[in-house]
């Protein structure tokens, strides 16, 4: 049963690293992590932290280009395409299809999530002297919140087109990161309660970038968190 | 509708079993649309079955519902005994849709690896069998070829490659000679022969006339999503009753033979003509006697061009097999939801 997911899987990896708009997000991204270093100085101390900042940010900006990229137009374009039917036929449930598409999609975020954390950490280390480990907290953190939003474009792109996918894509990011303030009454630092759905458990730029990382119990509190949204 | 007695009994259960097989497209408010009204047809097993019909008739939609590509409105769908939706029950099927389109970014050899694998096929099987499989469809030295460079053919030789993998024992495919050269439509119609041979049964949905009756043993010929007639396509198309006569000689043809004939055709001292079938002594005799010398004697038999013609004619139906009624079809995401 999961060797067909697999193999679904495996098919979308090979497809998605052949096809440009991966590369040329990735190669522009990498640019403008080397241009980090020469934004202006904020002084002795406090340029690290702004460095991990940019590239946490940076990263996962560049991160839901690609995703959403790949995850809206990869199931309308196999069913205009009829590639589906090639693959329906084959005794291949829906929900194998979908998931495998969901699971190649997140091993390609896999890939350009250690690819960022290699050029930010690499660049990190030339200009500051010492490796900001602590950027691989944040590669996870985007990488699962990267793996909601894919689910979330195929579920709705297996009814409807990719624009339409892509606009609800970031509709509901928008939304997921409000939460806390929509129900907290726009109150600032207002915690939404542990139930209601959000995906503010994934922004971790300020513990990372200005803080000491985040704590294994909080890990685990966005992979639950990441296995209830998914 | 038009049925023949079936010359050979069913020993066993078909291969492929639709019965009364019925979709709908669209909501009951907004207009249904009716693609297939009743369909139901039967493929022996170790035979090719042909599925004939103008643009509209509803073969593809009762080959996507067989497959569960659509969701059926009604009808029974099994494949070699089992209800076609049950998980496994297509694990010993080969698919090839009409006009296959592959992910563009993957190589030929990557294509059939991941086809081979939802097959159920290990990596091992498949490389054994990828290379003499693409070789037999003409697409030999092309594994590591990216398939946004294949043309329009090379794809459809992709596609009966990956229809064939793992050597299903039953095999449906969508127009299989489309998009290809004559060469092309040769070697398919050689591939299924040999398939036969081997014991699949192959349900062959075409427009080619000319194609499903040189290889199909039985047909069903479906119109405005019902079928219009079936059976062995010798009992089809033999015309009963007539004899088709060839004879070569100088001259017109006897009298006493002229007054017998129809039909009649020549093609330099070779006269074609038909005869009822209780003329047919007198008329040979009298060729004899007139020194013709007899070429052939066969039953008459229509082209399935003539016999497809005179069934959509007798049922009005003509005008609709000159163009296809696109705005009839359903839209792509329609089909698969």
């Amino acid at each position: 049963m999961m060797r067909k997911v697999t193999a679904i899987a495996l098919a979308v990896v090979s497809d998605a690293l052949r096809r440009k708009v991966l590369w040329a997000v990735l190669v522009f991204a990498a640019l403008l992590a080397i241009a980090i270093p020469s934004l202006p100085s904020y002084g002795t101390g406090v340029d690290a932290a702004v460095f991990r900042d940019f590239a946490i940010a940076l990263t996962f900006a560049a991160s839901l280009v690609v995703v959403i990229a790949l995850s809206v137009t990869r199931v309308p374009a196999e069913v205009e395409r009829r590639t589906v039917f090639t693959i329906l036929g084959r005794d291949v449930a829906r929900w194998q299809y979908l998931v495998g598409t969901w699971l190649g999609i997140v091993l390609v975020m896999v890939g350009v999530e250690l690819a960022f954390l290699a050029v930010t950490l690499g660049i990190g280390w030339l200009t500051y002297g010492e490796p900001a480990f602590q950027l691989a907290e944040a590669s996870l953190a985007i990488l699962l919140e990267c793996g909601i939003v894919a689910a979330f474009c195929i579920m709705i792109t297996a009814r409807l087109g990719a624009v339409t996918g892509a606009v609800a894509a970031l509709a509901f990011l928008f939304v997921g990161h409000s939460v806390a303030s929509l129900v907290g009454g726009g109150v600032e630092g207002a915690k939404a309660p542990w139930w209601v759905p959000s995906l503010d458990v994934f922004n971790v730029i300020n513990p990372v970038a200005h803080g000491s990382g985040i704590s294994v119990s909080y890990v685990g509190a966005m992979l639950a968190a990441f296995g209830v949204w998914c | 509708m038009v049925e023949s007695e079936p010359s050979t009994p069913v020993a066993h259960e078909p291969a492929i079993l639709i019965e009364h097989a019925r979709k709908d497209y669209g909501k009951a408010a907004g207009g249904r649309r009716e693609a297939v009204s009743d369909v139901s047809l039967a493929v022996s097993r170790g035979a090719i079955h042909g599925l004939l019909g103008p643009n509209g008739a509803g073969k593809t939609t009762t080959l996507k519902m067989l497959l569960g590509l659509v969701r059926p409105s009604g009808g029974r769908f099994e494949i070699l005994g089992a209800p076609a939706a049950k998980s496994g029950a297509r694990a010993q099927l080969g698919f090839l849709p009409e006009q296959p389109y592959f992910p563009p970014q993957l190589t030929a050899w990557e294509a059939l690896r991941l086809y081979g694998q939802l097959s159920g096929m290990s990596t091992k099987q498949i490389a054994a069998e990828a290379e003499p499989l693409l070789e037999r469809v003409g697409l030999a030295g092309k594994q590591k070829t990216l398939l946004s460079r294949f043309s329009r053919g090379m794809l459809q030789r992709l596609g009966l490659a990956q229809a064939l993998l793992g050597s299903p024992s039953v095999v449906v495919l969508d127009e299989p000679a489309s998009g290809l050269d004559p060469v092309g439509q040769r070697d398919v119609r050689n591939l299924m022969l040999e398939m036969r041979d081997t014991g699949a049964s192959i349900l062959l949905s075409s427009h080619q006339l000319s194609e499903v009756e040189a290889v199909c043993d039985e047909v069903t010929i479906l119109n405005r999503g019902t079928v219009a007639a079936r059976g062995h396509i010798d009992d089809l198309l033999n015309v009963a009753g007539r004899t088709s006569v060839r004879a070569r000689g100088e001259g017109e043809l006897p009298a006493a033979v002229a007054s017998l004939v129809e039909d009649q055709a020549y093609s330099g001292a070779l006269a074609a003509f038909s005869v009822a079938d209780e003329n047919v002594r007198r008329v040979v005799d009298a060729l004899d006697d007139g020194d013709w010398q007899i070429v052939s004697v066969t039953p008459k038999r229509d082209s399935l061009e003539d016999y497809f013609s005179r069934l959509l004619a007798e049922s009005g139906d003509l005008a609709d097999t000159a163009a296809p009624a696109r705005g009839d079809r359903p839209s792509p995401s329609e089909e698969v939801a």
